[in-house]
């Protein structure tokens, strides 16, 4: 379960100024329910999740996660969190099983129970072969496995996944898109991000539409097309844009 | 904190770090490899050097006009030196001689002493800068006293004298330096500065990949999403730089210590009594201890700041120089610890080094070193930990620190960064410009300094810039009531400077040298109102152009306060005069002070000027009664005038501060 609350992120520029990436952000994602963050690149998606990952800290605002406040108990939150992102590379000098296992032993596993893990997650996700050759040589696809094996480790209610499938080929992809449906499938709470409508479209359960740092729309994709009248999500997408860049105009008109 | 995960991922990093291979060679490998071949080497080269040369000889050329018995045995006796040749002198010997085919010539001819008695002129040319001009003068040296002695013997006798009156001291001399210590006393010289550079070389390398190479491998935040916490995963980081830098200087010093004993045993050396000092190179690895983990700590903070690899890298460059130059304090025979020296990092463990070697040292020194270390090493671990939760830090982002993007945004130009890079060149253009100008002429150089120097680089750069010079340097007119107080608390505080000096000469006498160069300020020879111009106008324009003008702008970020205080630094570092620092801080505390509340440069121009003013006048009418009164011989002031300055300086700028209440912020745009 997470629960974002009027999340307020801000940066400073280097001439000075002050960029809001994150304008006042609320929304919920609950247990067995995939919610999707939908926007355009530098919407405000990553920072989000960054917050939420307890990575950044929120200028205003919060967030609970598996009911735990992301800035007074961050390692509550880390713990009861996957997070899987293109930023989240890998050791390559290590081995799968090493990679894992040390994370695993962070979130305070015993080896006999990390070794259970890894055994059951390798033959789930056919890693079985590349398990002890060095990280290094692995492709991306092979990596990829390794890194959801990761994020997974501790088994946490509540997984994160920013923009997972950028820069993928479709196997991988696929690995990644049906490893987040079986998260749902075992009852947790999962919060996607993408600027990919197709792939909004056919995971998410609700999608949360995000832009300029502001949230546009927030419900199913039936009732998002109902609202905007259009079938297509990028035409739905395009809709609430616009209503969005209109607002000052008829904000003017009030006046 | 759990001290158990960090744990963990310092053995990670461990692991990591030992899985690659650059590292692991760097630190294991080329030590071992190194040190035999670098000692073999050099041995095998050394000692055929000294008998090549040996038996290479040298061919002399003679000449003796003297043909006496006296010459004639000076001349068998040097035949007797093994390798030597000698030719009979002729002019074309010279030519010969220049082309180094001849070694030496010698002239024997006659000469009388100051007691007109008659001296054998035995001249020698040669040429000392060569390893075998070196060698012949020796040997010649030599060859010439036993022959000498001879002679002086033999004249005696036919004097009937005794030949043993000529013996009147008989010098004995009993070394009580032990062969151990001969040994400690070459090994702390050369330990310390080895020892400090393997350590910092091996924490740099591990520093660098710790968190900069996370960042370029994009795994720092998948370590950062995980459960550990900040703070346990920069003490697991910490240790394996502890770690790494502690195994290089092991492996180093081991290997070294196997082929040093290997070379003296192979030389034949006289080895009787000496072994290397095993218990105290223990004392020193343990002593190395706390220097590492305070170098972890800063080269981590470093890696942390750093964007990538290479920024760690050129960020270390520094470090590393300074420490190296520190450390070669060992070096210098006249340093021996102090308490004082325990306290300063890396000269102490450097000198501690040089006095355990060779036996001497004190166990308070020892606690000195050990614990200051310790004690800024917490400091720079807090501090590192700070940097790592600081997210501004941690995921800096690119800025555009390129002449054109100066340009493009003028804004950006004045940040703290760019603030220093612009004080740091000021200061060597200064030092190495500064000082040449100013040796040719004393009284003009002090001018073009001022103006070429100071004032005309802010100028250009604000016009390049394309800003409002008038705006950025707060050129706006002052209110009157401003300038008729000015001078109220510009000449009390010139006492109060004064009395300042006075008083860190009390504690830290001026040297005598320092004080002749100061005077030569005041007794420039030319009008009064010429030394007006040089000593309090020119300053009073040009510095304030650069101190209260153009510094201010780069920290605007922090509090005024802040910004007063920090170009009140610059300002006394500028003036590179350890013994005016209080001093002239305090001045630009007060200049930095009436600028920023008035918003008027002039103001402290003003203050500026009356200060150098005052100090010019008192130091030129030192001789006159009113001076003679208020002054305690040359140009020192009593100390109660301290009590009028004070008194007059607080009501003059509690005036002030009054009149310009409301102006403070006029000049923030």
């Amino acid at each position: 379960m997470i629960e974002v609350k009027n999340l307020v992120k801000e940066f400073n520029k280097k001439d000075g100024s002050v960029y809001r990436a994150v304008n006042d952000v609320s929304f919920e994602a609950r247990d067995g329910e995939i919610v999707c963050l939908l926007g355009v690149n530098g919407a405000g998606k990553t920072t989000t999740m960054r917050i939420l990952s307890t990575v950044f800290k929120p200028n205003s605002g919060t967030a609970l996660v598996q009911g735990y406040d992301i800035s007074k108990e961050a390692q509550k939150v880390r713990e009861n969190l996957g997070f899987l992102s293109g930023d989240t590379g890998l050791y390559n000098r290590l081995r799968p099983r090493e990679f894992i296992s040390y994370f695993g032993r962070l979130y305070g596993l015993d080896n006999a129970e990390i070794n259970r893990r890894i055994d059951d997650m390798a033959d789930l996700l056919d890693m079985k072969d590349f398990l002890d050759k060095k990280i290094d040589v692995l492709s991306s696809g092979m990596k990829q496995k390794v890194s959801i094996v990761r994020s997974i480790i501790h088994d946490p209610p509540v997984m994160i996944f920013d923009e997972p499938t950028s820069g993928l080929d479709i196997l991988t992809a696929r690995n990644i898109i049906s490893f987040i449906r079986d998260c749902k499938d075992k009852g947790k709470c999962v919060l996607f991000s993408t600027h990919i409508m197709r792939e909004a479209e056919r995971l998410a359960d609700r999608i949360v539409m995000i832009h300029r740092g502001q949230v546009l729309a927030n419900g199913s994709l039936e009732e998002l097309r109902a609202e905007s009248g259009a079938l297509d999500l990028d035409d739905v997408f395009i809709f609430y844009v616009n209503r969005f860049s209109m607002e000052p105009e008829v904000k003017e008109h009030e006046f | 904190m759990n001290f158990k995960k960090a744990l963990i991922v310092y053995r990670k990093e461990l692991m990591e770090m030992l899985r690659d291979k650059r590292t692991l060679f760097t630190t294991i490998l080329l030590p071992i490899i190194l040190y035999p071949l670098i000692f073999v080497g050099f041995s095998s080269l050394m000692s055929r050097q000294q008998v090549k040369l040996e038996e290479k000889g040298a061919t002399i050329a003679i000449a003796d006009s003297l043909n006496t018995a006296g010459s004639a045995l000076i001349i068998s006796d040097l035949q007797t030196i093994e390798h030597f040749s000698y030719l009979p002198y002729s002019p074309a010997m010279e030519k010969r001689f220049e082309e180094k085919d001849i070694h030496a010539i010698i002239t024997i001819s006659d000469s009388l002493s100051a007691e007109n008695l008659h001296l054998i002129k035995f001249e020698v040319r040669f040429d000392n800068s060569s390893d075998q001009g070196r060698m012949l003068i020796g040997k010649l040296n030599k060859s010439l006293a036993d022959t000498e002695k001879k002679m002086v013997e033999q004249r005696l006798i036919e004097q009937k004298l005794n030949p043993g009156i000529l013996k009147v001291v008989s010098v004995v001399e009993t070394d009580i330096s032990t062969a151990q210590k001969k040994l400690g006393s070459i090994l702390g010289m050369i330990l310390p500065y080895l020892m400090i550079i393997l350590l910092i070389s091996g924490a740099a390398v591990a520093a660098a990949d710790l968190v900069a190479g996370e960042k370029e491998r994009h795994t720092l935040e998948t370590l950062l999403v995980s459960s550990a916490q900040r703070t346990e995963i920069v003490i697991g980081k910490y240790l394996t730089i502890i770690t790494m830098s502690m195994v290089n200087v092991l492996a180093n010093l081991v290997s070294l210590y196997f082929s040093a004993t290997y070379m003296v045993s192979q030389s034949g050396l006289e080895t009787a009594g000496v072994s290397f000092p095993v218990s105290n190179f223990l004392i020193l690895f343990l002593a190395l201890i706390p220097l590492s983990t305070l170098y972890a700590a800063i080269l981590l903070s470093i890696s942390t700041f750093s964007r990538n690899m290479k920024e760690a890298h050129s960020y270390e460059q520094p470090i590393l120089t300074i420490s190296m130059l520190l450390g070669m304090i060992s070096f210098f025979p006249a340093f021996e610890l102090s308490n004082l020296m325990a306290l300063v990092p890396v000269i102490n463990i450097s000198l501690l080094f040089k006095a355990v070697m060779i036996g001497e040292y004190q166990i308070s020194h020892l606690l000195l070193t050990i614990g200051s270390t310790l004690l800024l090493d917490v400091l720079a671990i807090w501090g590192t930990i700070k940097l790592f939760n600081t997210e501004s830090v941690l995921f800096r982002t690119e800025d555009d620190s390129s002449v054109k993007g100066a340009r493009k945004n003028r804004k950006a130009f004045f940040s703290t960064f760019n603030g220093i890079i612009y004080f740091l060149i000021g200061l060597v253009v200064l030092f190495y410009l500064g000082s040449y100008l100013q040796g040719r002429d004393l009284g003009s150089g002090l001018v073009q300094t001022q103006i070429f120097i100071i004032a005309l680089p802010v100028l250009l750069i604000l016009r390049f810039l394309k800003l409002d010079s008038k705006k950025i340097l707060r050129m706006k007119a002052p209110r009157i009531v401003e300038l008729v107080l000015i001078p109220f608390i510009a000449i009390p505080a010139a006492v109060i400077v004064s009395l300042l000096s006075q008083l860190v000469n009390m504690v830290f006498p001026f040297p005598s040298e320092y004080l002749e160069q100061l005077g030569k300020l005041f007794q420039m020879k030319m009008p009064l109102w010429q030394q007006f111009l040089i000593i309090a106008v020119s300053p009073g324009i040009c510095e304030e152009i650069l101190f209260r003008g153009f510094m201010p702008r780069f920290f605007e970020g922090s509090s005024q306060k802040a910004v007063i205080v920090i170009t009140a630094l610059l300002f006394a570092a500028f003036h590179l005069d350890p013994f005016r620092f209080l001093p002239v801080f305090f001045l630009g505390l007060l200049l930095g002070y009436l600028t920023l509340r008035s918003g008027s440069i002039y103001n402290s121009m003003l203050s500026h000027t009356l200060n150098n003013g005052t100090a010019l006048l008192a130091a030129s009418f030192a001789s006159h009664p009113i001076m003679q009164r208020i002054s305690t011989g040359g140009d020192t002031l009593t100390f109660w005038l301290f009590v009028p300055a004070i008194v007059i300086f607080i009501i003059a700028i509690m005036m002030f501060h009054k009149v310009t209440a409301n102006r403070e912020d006029t000049c923030a745009e």
